[in-house]
């Protein structure tokens, strides 16, 4: 529950505060110059262009947040329906998309995902679309063994006999139960995909000047002299990106929980 | 007796064990090693084989191999393989002459023919040189720097020790060597002699090289790093340490590493910006002060894509002192000129509504423009953004490394970038390169590029003085009127002292040559 007070929070804030503030990220003030301390003006201080910090966190926030979302949507639109039919059908479909799965996997997701946005390059969409396409197979896993599950269940056996095409079948039937862990894993996905973000705008392939996002935010902290001089600059993406990914973690946890019979059994 | 006799050769034997090892802690102890950071890395161990021409390719050739002068900062040149230098045939050509005690790594001399043999093999149109353009400044080679035919390179030994080199046009000694002198060097043609030209680069030779410079070839991890050991027969004397070892480094760990003590220095002149010095001051070591600029910052233009209006809209709308300011804080000086000599004699003025006027006055295909940068230079190019902005220009950032802002200019990719370049005494150091049609990097119209070239050619060919300044004065102004690039700045440097290595010129790294034979460390 904490968890996700803190998340509609953050999104609050991201969403509403920026058009009240009296700088927009992306405009420099002159009249403080660069790299100003913290101040009434400049809550968090002025970056090396002299952009307000507080008001590129805020903008910062909602490109890491919706990169965060989109991609772990996208792992769950294209993971989940692939790992139904492989579970379902089995044969060849669970060969080859449980083996493609497998090659995803064997690599360094990071690894992979730098090479990728370096290929594509490094816009806020290409990032979405890379970061979610490399996140389809653990969704995939997940799908497959509970549609395993499900697809022995007397209702599947009960709607096939009746008469049901396997379309049918598949969608009115097995979807419903073995999309349920996704639910969780997607709370996941959007912690992992926020750290990805961060992890390339870190090595300078993620979002791209002028654009904020935390990640380029911290980025600053390869300075020697912000690193040790000015922590007000990276200090606070810091904390904003912990407490996103403890809250989405709480938010994942507690729908496996809920999701979870044998939790539910404990409880009882 | 017998006892007392073993007894005695025991101790003799212990006793030599104990000198023995006494003197190999001695040797331990005595060689010393200056441990070398560097941010990029060398394509080839040979001068002329390099792809990249890279100015850090270019020091490590400078130990290896020998050059004719060593180039200061101040544009000033000390005497290497040449000790004197004069001008003869009315200007047309330079007589060196060499230092007799000059010797490749083998101990074989290294005379004037060496040089002549060795510019006669690299103009060679059989021999695959890079860079050979270089050599098109010699009579008796074309515009690409191949001899017209067999040796016509005019390099000629007068004796053992004199070497005459013949220019197209009239060219001082000191322009030649302010302008080139990094790209020559002399080879060990003695190891050369019965290889066809064709296979002059694929030789093993080139993986362990011999030169004659003031550091030998040891030991290569091909990219990663390349231990050299001290010449102590360097004609301007021995380096004072015995090895030199060469790490390639990140960029932003290189002011870490001298930080903490792992790198006695970096190149290029351990070299730090404004932001950083304060943190190198904090950990106790001392940050020197260029005395002179020794970079040109330039905003490039695609004079294709951004016509004529629209780039004097550009240098109307940009606030150059404030872009100057976030890029070398105190250290910069507006320009309106490539030229050295004109640092600090800005006419520039921000003017933003006269930027709108010619930016609404001009039709264009697209008001967005692409700007290409280097990630390190971001900041600047955001700043940049909104200047522009400001007087309708929408701009938008990429950011890719130096070799493809370079290629992506010369390709029309990008419309602007930003790039910064070493700056030379001569007056025409940027223009002349960056003006003719085989380096049309800013995508200049055949009839304008014509009259730059007469321009020029005026310059070069000037009586006297007085006439050289008037050319050059035409040629400023056409300059102002057309900009076909946007001169920024000029800044000076700000140097980390090694704290343990002394005798280091740290200005004179940004000319591509470094004193190694000075350097000494404890």
């Amino acid at each position: 529950m904490a968890g996700l007070c803190i998340l509609l929070l953050e999104l609050a804030v991201v969403l509403i505060v920026p058009p009240m503030l009296r700088w927009p990220p992306n405009v420099t003030d002159a009249s403080v110059g660069f790299w100003a301390a913290p101040s009434a003006v400049h809550w968090l201080g002025t970056d090396d262009v002299g952009r307000d910090i507080f008001a590129r966190l805020l903008a910062g926030g909602r490109v890491s947040l919706m990169v965060g979302g989109a991609s772990a949507a996208i792992s769950v639109l294209l993971g989940a329906p692939l790992g139904v039919v492989a579970g379902y059908y089995r044969g060849g479909w669970e060969f080859a998309i449980m083996r493609l799965a497998d090659v995803f996997q064997c690599f360094p997701s990071i690894v992979v995902i730098l090479c990728l946005v370096s290929l594509v390059g490094p816009s806020v969409v290409n990032i979405i679309l890379v970061i979610g396409i490399m996140g389809w197979p653990v969704i995939a896993r997940l799908t497959y063994s509970a549609a395993l599950t499900v697809r022995q269940k007397p209702y599947v056996e009960a709607a096939r006999l009746g008469g049901a095409s396997q379309a049918v079948v598949l969608r009115e039937e097995v979807l419903p139960g073995a999309v349920a862990p996704v639910w969780a894993a997607l709370a996941f996905r959007v912690g992992r995909a926020i750290l990805s973000e961060s992890s390339l705008s870190f090595l300078g392939v993620g979002i791209r000047t002028p654009q904020a996002s935390w990640g380029n935010l911290i980025q600053y902290a390869s300075q020697i002299t912000v690193l040790t001089g000015r922590p007000w600059v990276w200090i606070p993406p810091g904390i904003c990106i912990l407490m996103t990914i403890l809250a989405v973690n709480a938010v994942g946890e507690g729908l496996r929980r809920a999701m979870d019979p044998r939790e539910e059994g404990r409880h009882a | 007796m017998r006892k007392k006799c073993f007894l005695t050769l025991a101790l003799a034997a212990l006793m030599a064990l104990s000198l023995a090892a006494c003197g190999g802690e001695e040797a331990k102890r005595q060689e010393t090693t200056v441990r070398y950071g560097i941010a990029g890395a060398w394509d080839s161990l040979m001068p002329y084989n390099s792809v990249s021409a890279s100015n850090y390719a270019r020091l490590i050739y400078d130990k290896l191999y020998d050059r004719l002068v060593f180039v200061h900062e101040d544009g000033s040149l000390s005497p290497r393989a040449a000790e004197s230098w004069e001008s003869v045939d009315g200007g047309m050509a330079a007589v060196f002459h060499l230092n007799q005690n000059a010797v490749f790594h083998d101990g074989v001399p290294a005379t004037a023919q060496c040089w002549v043999d060795t510019f006669r093999l690299m103009t060679n149109p059989e021999c695959p040189t890079l860079g050979r353009s270089q050599f098109s400044v010699f009579a008796g080679t074309d515009e690409n720097g191949a001899a017209l035919s067999d040796g016509s390179v005019a390099a000629e030994a007068l004796d053992e020790w004199t070497l005459k080199l013949t220019f197209k046009s009239i060219t001082t000694p000191e322009e030649f060597l302010l302008a080139r002198n990094r790209e020559f060097y002399v080879l060990p043609m003695h190891l050369l002699e019965d290889v066809a030209p064709a296979d002059v680069m694929a030789m093993p030779l080139w993986e362990a090289p011999v030169g004659s410079g003031p550091l030998m070839f040891e030991e290569e991890l091909v990219g990663s790093r390349l231990t050299l050991t001290a010449n102590t027969d360097y004609q301007l004397g021995a380096p004072g340490f015995d090895k030199l070892v060469i790490t390639v480094m990140d960029k932003s760990s290189l002011l870490t590493s001298l930080i903490s003590g792992d790198l006695d220095y970096y190149a290029i002149g351990a070299s730090v910006s404004d932001e950083n010095a304060e943190a190198a001051r904090q950990a106790g070591l001392t940050v020197l002060e260029g005395e002179v600029p020794t970079s040109f910052f330039e905003l490039m233009l695609n004079n294709e894509t951004v016509p004529a209006p629209i780039r004097q809209a550009i240098d109307l709308a940009l606030d150059k002192e404030l872009l100057c300011e976030q890029n070398t804080g105190e250290l910069g000086v507006v320009t309106d000129t490539s030229m050295l000599s004109g640092a600090g004699h800005s006419t520039w003025r921000r003017d933003v509504g006269a930027a709108k006027e010619l930016v609404a006055s001009t039709p264009m295909d697209t008001r967005e423009l692409m700007l290409a940068t280097t990630s390190n230079r971001a900041g600047l190019a955001a700043l940049m953004q909104q200047n522009l902005a400001e007087a309708g220009i929408t701009v938008t950032i990429e950011t890719v490394d130096s070799a493809t802002l370079f290629s992506g200019m010369t390709d029309g990719a990008y419309d602007l970038a930003i790039a910064s370049h070493t700056p030379s005494a001569l007056p025409l150091w940027f223009t002349e390169s960056r003006l003719k049609p085989g380096n049309n990097i800013f995508h200049i119209g055949e009839e304008a590029l014509q009259r730059y070239a007469v321009e020029l050619s005026a310059i070069h060919n000037a009586a006297d003085d007085e006439a050289r300044g008037a050319a050059i004065k035409a040629l400023e102004e056409h300059l102002a009127e057309e900009k076909p690039f946007l001169p920024l700045w000029f800044a000076r440097s700000l140097h980390v002292q090694s704290p343990t290595v002394e005798g280091i010129d740290y200005g004179s790294a940004s000319c591509s040559n470094e004193n190694v034979w000075a350097w000494s460390k404890a």
